[in-house]
């Protein structure tokens, strides 16, 4: 009986585990589209190293505001990309993976490069 | 919603938990899975008692150890998750699965308090339930089990949203 009931809880518990993973992706890049998005335009805001991953923003020529995913923060400040190093209205290009969903502007970003110098937070995928 | 993770994020906490070096999220993470390992372990075991397994084991022996215990876990994670809610705050207005985390906590602990007003669970230690009493018992192991088990898939689902 008891035995019964275990089996049943832990079946339950693994057909739910089964069933929820196919549908999330971030965290990984997964939820990023394939190929490979480069775009240029200026800091709006500066990187944070909060977590749990480090973040920016910046403004394209259209004007939109772009939604920079870096890697974790220690990786990210490993990277040499600390809080102060992008000072915001500085012309940059970042590059990696745009989110898969047109209407999201994120990117889940590889490389930042500013004055002439590349920030690889992700330098294993490049 | 959004006013208050504003006013969350722009508390000096959240200045605090930015500011406190690259590592303090991973590090509160840490604690927040360790607190609610803590927790679940402890009401898992309790609950299933509850429930109707293991009763060759009387429920004041298995309450001893998983009620504190459930009880240190829950305030280490609620302690840690706020800190890492703090951190960015305004990124989680909009995110489904806090609506759904914070009511099945709050259900929760409402049932912790419907459990331990029950009469059978205060005469624990002095002698065993009655038919009827055991399946209240039942009933409050299973509401918790539904609750806990709630908040941390919601819980986990946050950061994929």
């Amino acid at each position: 009986m008891r035995t019964r009931i275990l089996v049943c809880l832990s079946g339950a518990c693994a057909a739910f585990t089964l069933a929820a993973l196919p549908a999330f992706g971030h965290h990984g890049w997964a939820g990023q589209g394939s190929e490979q998005f480069e775009l240029s335009g200026t800091v709006h805001t500066p990187v944070s190293l909060a977590g749990p991953h480090a973040t920016m923003k910046i403004q394209d020529a259209d004007g939109q505001v772009w939604d920079i995913t870096l890697a974790p923060p220690p990786r990210t400040s490993g990277a040499g990309l600390n809080e102060n190093v992008l000072p915001v209205g500085a012309a940059v290009t970042v590059s990696g993976h745009r989110n898969s969903d047109p209407n999201r502007l994120e990117i889940k970003t590889e490389r930042v490069t500013y004055n002439g110098q590349n920030y690889d937070v992700y330098a294993n995928r490049l | 919603m959004e006013d208050f993770l504003a006013w969350l994020g722009a508390s000096a906490l959240g200045d605090a938990m930015r500011g406190a070096g690259v590592w303090t999220y991973g590090v509160l993470n840490l604690a927040h899975i360790l607190g609610v390992s803590t927790l679940f372990g402890s009401v898992l075991i309790l609950d299933l008692r509850l429930i109707g397994l293991w009763r060759r084991a009387a429920l004041g022996a298995v309450a001893a150890p998983t009620v504190p215990l459930a009880a240190a876990g829950f305030v280490l994670a609620a302690a840690s998750g706020l800190c890492m809610l703090t951190t960015n705050a305004t990124e989680y207005a909009g995110n489904p699965f806090l609506l759904i985390k914070f009511p099945a906590i709050a259900l929760g602990l409402a049932n912790v308090a419907v459990l331990h007003r029950l009469p059978a669970w205060a005469a624990r230690d002095a002698r065993g339930p009655s038919a009827r009493e055991r399946r209240q018992l039942a009933v409050a192991g299973g509401a918790s089990l539904a609750c806990w088990l709630t908040a941390i898939a919601a819980g986990r689902m946050i950061g994929y949203w």
